[in-house]
């Protein structure tokens, strides 16, 4: 038998049960339309994910931080590792590893047109701010170099000023300042706490060995055993305004999460100002020098301070892991987001095989259907069977017959079931996008119709409806002609 | 005499219903030559139509052979069969079996689906077998709108349209008046004198006589034996 017959036959058989076709028909509609939209939901937020990974750069960055000081015994035995001006170079170094570049935040005074406000400022080198995770410049440019007097600001920045258009702040000044304690300042305010007793120890102490960080050290060890308190008290009391006029070069999309920017982005050279003369104003970054043991042990004249994370950009198609390992060997704890995303991914394949699994419950139903369909027209059509036999029709050329038939049904059923699995996501998603623009958040796209999954969707609905017509196929096939045309 | 076209050795096809085994063909030997028109008659329940089947290769025998042409079909596998059935016979029924969706036209080209033929030439050799029967303006009508006469020679269409060398006629007359029926057994006899073997089982002992070479009686699964030649 010719293909284009055995079609030709399917369907005029189909067309002439226009009812029962069509009940069957609505039957696998729905089941796949059901199996489409709740997979496309899954597919969407999938995408969704990795879309915003993507976009941030996510999957190219390792973040490093200082092992955290719960870990007492380990910090006993072993100093701690210091995420500090040297490790970074290290971190630098690491094969794959194309950029580190540190995460300092000072807790800034920023005045601009007369108003003053508290922003915290972050220092960032011109290549850091190249990398996908700070690229979502929304108006305006970089910094020309790493020592320009420029500053790009953030959204969040912005709205504290109630200002809407961003383009109207570019080339505006700002001025910035930090109110820092010098080193030395500190230091006199605890010996002149001490009242009477400053000249005596003055004696023990060679100044000009002061400027040794060595030597300097050592005192203040020594002097701080009951004196941190009071040295703290001094610092917090002896702050130095330091302070720079910046021009507002470019704003920056806000980001969340992890990977979110303080308000205003400094060059990283104009930046190094704050830090040299001192720290900032953040009481736990100066515990946390304390606790540590890096206030005193900077080897060079400037005190550095311990980062509390530092961001790595890793060449495209790296594997994370070995740079994680080394990371660890170095004393630091690391967080990968292509790492994490991998985890994420299998969460969302058992949601997805979840969807799925109710999808072909949906299907399994309307399979059910097309049995009890295709049954009943083999009775009805026992004598055309008959008759067909009779003109020499074979067994194999009767159950494609049927086959064709009920694969009709799966596919036709597919495409209209994916059209509504599609007009059913396209409601939802209007709905959702505007409850999510009602309530002041991003509107976000939840579904998605990916290739593959119109693909699968019409192979399993074509799989399904010929599984379900084997067994009325094979029946049919089976029918005795001499019965069959026995009686009217 | 011409070496038969059909010949059954020794057939036997019995039936089992319940506990009881109905013999409806017993022993039966019997030669058709090619060209003949072979009547084939006998009480009801005598097992004409059964004879029949298994000749036209519907249903298989219990014991016995049965050999087309000098082939056993036996020895045919299924679908060498279903391509005998397809190529070599035509069948025509008392009750027409026609499908009752179809047209007229589609019924008989209904025959040729299954001797791999093109549509076009499919269509153009259903079209004259109709013209042939007189049925052209018939064509495109639904076998419920057609007459019986009309219906079994659509039927006879449907058996010659493949130019088969048997035809196999079961009751043909059956359901029509005596006018229809002598002019289905006169376009059978055409067939015939055209070469074509033909066997036609009636109970309409006349009709037999009238038109068949030869006349094979049954009776209670035996083949009788005046199955002579009655005609030159
Ligand atoms: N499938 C079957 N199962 C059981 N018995 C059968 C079957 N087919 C035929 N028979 C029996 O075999 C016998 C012969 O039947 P058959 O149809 O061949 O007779 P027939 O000569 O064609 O009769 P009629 O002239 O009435 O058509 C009958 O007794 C019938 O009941
Ligand atoms: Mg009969």
């Amino acid at each position: 038998m010719r293909y284009q017959d055995v079609i030709d036959i399917s369907l005029g058989n189909l067309w002439r049960m226009k009812l029962r076709t069509l009940l069957t028909l609505l039957g696998v509609i729905i089941a796949i339309g059901a199996f489409v939209s709740m997979l496309s939901l899954g597919a969407g937020m999938q995408e969704q994910v990795s879309q915003q990974f993507e976009k941030l750069g996510l999957f190219f960055t390792i973040q490093v931080y200082p092992e955290r000081d719960v870990d007492e015994e380990v910090s006993e035995d072993k100093p701690k590792s210091l995420l500090n001006d040297s490790a970074l170079v290290r971190l630098s170094q690491l094969p794959g590893v194309q950029l580190a570049y540190p995460f300092d935040e000072y807790q800034t005074k920023t005045t601009i047109n007369d108003t003053t406000i508290d922003v915290k400022a972050q220092p960032l080198s011109v290549s850091a701010l190249h990398t996908k995770l700070f690229s979502r410049i929304e108006t305006g440019r970089v910094f020309d170099s790493d020592s320009a007097k420029e500053v790009i600001v953030n959204k969040e920045f912005l709205d504290m000023l109630d200002i809407e258009n961003a383009d109207s702040i570019l080339g505006t000044s700002i001025v910035v300042s930090i109110e820092v304690a010098s080193f030395d300042s500190g230091l006199v305010h605890v010996f002149k706490s001490d009242g009477k007793l400053i000249w005596d120890r003055f004696k023990n102490i060679k100044f000009d060995s002061l400027a040794n960080s060595e030597y300097r050290s050592r005192v203040l060890t020594r002097e701080l055993g009951g004196a941190a308190g009071r040295f703290i008290d001094g610092y917090m009391n002896a702050r130095i305004p330091v302070s720079d006029t910046l021009v507002i070069t470019g704003v920056l999309h806000n980001s969340r999460g992890r990977s979110r920017t303080s308000s205003i982005i400094v060059p990283l050279a104009t930046g190094r100002k704050f830090s040299a003369a001192g720290f900032s104003g953040d009481m736990t970054s100066i515990l946390g020098g304390i606790s540590s043991g890096s206030l005193f042990q900077a080897s060079s004249d400037r005190i550095t301070l311990e980062y509390s994370k530092v961001t790595l950009n890793i060449e495209p198609g790296v594997v994370h892991g070995p740079i994680r390992d080394s990371i660890k060997a170095m004393g630091f704890r690391s967080f990968s987001y292509a790492e994490e995303f991998e985890e994420i991914q299998t969460v969302f394949t058992y949601f997805n095989m979840g969807l799925a699994v109710m999808g072909m419950i949906a299907l399994f139903v309307s399979s059910l259907g097309i049995v009890n369909t295709m049954l009943m027209s083999i009775t009805e059509r026992r004598r055309e069977i008959g008759i067909m036999k009779s003109l020499g029709a074979d067994e194999s050329e009767i159950k494609v017959l049927f086959l064709v038939e009920s694969g009709i049904i799966g596919t036709i059923g597919s495409l209209l079931g994916i059209l509504l699995g599609w007009t059913v996501s396209r409601v939802i998603s209007m709905v959702v996008q505007a409850y999510m623009k009602e309530q002041g958040a991003d509107p976000i796209e939840l579904f998605s119709l990916p290739l593959w999954l119109i693909g699968a969707s019409i192979a399993l609905g074509l799989a399904v409806s010929l599984i379900a017509g084997y067994l009325p196929a094979a029946r049919a096939a089976k029918i005795d002609p001499v019965q069959a045309l026995r009686y009217e | 005499m011409p070496s038969p076209v059909l010949k059954a050795t020794d057939l036997c096809r019995t039936f089992q219903r319940g506990p009881q085994v109905i013999q409806a063909v017993k022993d039966v030997n019997l030669e058709i030559a090619k060209g003949e028109f072979a009547g084939l008659v006998g009480a009801s329940g005598s097992g004409k139509s059964t004879l029949l089947n298994l000749l036209a290769g519907l249903d298989s025998p219990t014991s016995g052979e049965i050999k087309v042409n000098g082939t056993s079909l036996d020895s045919l596998t299924r679908k060498e069969l279903s391509s005998y059935r397809a190529n070599q016979i035509g069948m025509i029924f008392q009750t027409f079996n026609l499908l009752p969706h179809r047209t007229a036209l589609e019924n008989v080209e209904m025959a040729l689906y299954f001797t791999g033929i093109s549509k076009a030439e499919r269509r153009k050799k259903s079209i004259s077998a109709l013209e042939r029967l007189g049925l052209e303006d018939r064509l495109d009508h639904l076998p419920n709108s057609l007459s019986g006469g009309e219906q079994q020679r659509v039927a006879v269409a449907r058996a010659v349209v493949k130019e088969p060398e048997i035809i196999f006629a079961d009751e043909p007359t059956g359901n029509l008046d005596k006018d229809n029926a002598h002019q289905i057994v006169e376009l059978l006899a055409e067939l015939n004198r055209n070469n074509l073997t033909i066997v036609l089982v009636t109970h309409d002992e006349n009709l037999a006589v009238k038109y068949a070479d030869n006349i094979y009686r049954m009776d209670f699964g035996l083949l009788a034996a005046n199955g002579g030649r009655i005609r030159e």
